[in-house]
């Protein structure tokens, strides 16, 4: 029996803001939206769902005097991720 | 990206990696702080060396450039922290192995410069002081100050412990192979003379750094243009 994967993360663009975030301490949210090649409205979007279910952490901040949203994956995330890699496995038999 | 596409096992495999593999080719190490260190170490190095064989002094300590350097990377760390929109989970550890390089070679510089003088005077205060005696008599006895013999042996053992611990961390293979040769250096400068040791430190500061910088540099500029 193969396991569900996460709806969450089976998302196009929420699985590549948690693939981005999985090998990264903290990216600022115009990396994620540059490497994403999302719109910033879809992204906020997107990155505001992540953070509901506790997969990210937003910090909003001041630099030089902009405003600066940097993201960064939670420990939930990163076992939801792990998870969601493993039933991927699972399902290709990788 | 659209934000809601289902994807399939396969999609969302192929997704992981092409993002994982972005953010490995968007962080590029400029070189700077490398080709800077391994210079300004190299020349010291070779000019000390060159003061010890030809018997000349500069008007001014020639380690005073390594100690000037402090001011431009001050400035390249500060220009990194501005622009850099990531932070790797190995940032920090490379951080903490630099700022206990950094405090390593400066404990090191104030042992050299406080320890003859404190030995000196506990000699003194026992009625002892350092005698230079040849074994054959072929030369009159000598007083001489207390100083640590091959000290920069020191240094150069000490230049390989960051180099690799980065080598490792950021899996750069030219750090590696530098820092064992820097450890090599060491040994063959425990049976040389102090000027020699001067010869192989700048070796060790240009395999360290210097040829590490170079390549870094290299690899940056390439990627920048591969990116315009």
């Amino acid at each position: 029996m193969f396991k569900e994967l996460d709806p969450i993360l089976h998302s196009q663009l929420r699985l590549a803001v948690m693939s981005l975030l999985i090998s990264l301490k903290e990216a600022e949210f115009t990396f994620i939206k540059e490497k994403t090649n999302a719109s910033a409205g879809n992204l906020s979007v997107q990155v505001q769902k992540l953070k509901e279910v506790g997969y990210i952490d937003v910090i909003k901040q001041f630099k030089d005097n902009y405003p600066q949203t940097t993201c960064k994956i939670t420990t939930k995330g990163i076992e939801a991720f792990d998870a969601y890699v493993k039933a991927l496995q699972e399902y290709l038999k990788v | 990206m659209p934000n809601e596409k289902q994807l399939s096992e396969k999609e969302s495999l192929q997704l992981i990696t092409d993002m994982i593999e972005k953010v490995k080719n968007s962080y590029h190490d400029k070189g700077v702080g490398s080709l800077l260190w391994g210079t300004v170490v190299a020349i010291a190095s070779f000019v000390s060396y060159l003061q010890l064989e030809y018997d000349f002094q500069l008007p001014f300590d020639i380690w005073m450039i390594v100690m000037a350097a402090i001011i431009p990377q001050i400035i390249l760390i500060i220009q990194d922290a501005k622009t850099q929109k990531i932070k790797r989970h190995e940032d920090a550890a490379l951080n903490a192995v630099w700022l206990v390089y950094a405090i390593t070679i400066f404990g090191l510089s104030f042992f050299q410069l406080t320890v003859p003088n404190s030995v000196e005077r506990l000699m003194h205060s026992n009625g002892l002081q350092l005698i230079n005696h040849s074994i054959n008599n072929s030369r009159p006895d000598q007083i001489i100050r207390p100083f640590p013999p091959s000290f920069y042996s020191l240094y150069i053992l000490i230049y390989g412990f960051p180099t690799l611990a980065t080598g490792i961390i950021i899996k750069f293979w030219p750090m590696i192979i530098g820092a064992i040769m820097s450890y090599l250096l060491f040994m063959v400068s425990c049976f040389t003379e102090t000027k020699y040791d001067f010869l192989l430190g700048g070796i060790a500061a240009l395999a360290c750094w210097f040829i590490p910088g170079i390549i870094l540099r290299l690899k940056y500029l390439k990627q920048k243009q591969a990116h315009v």
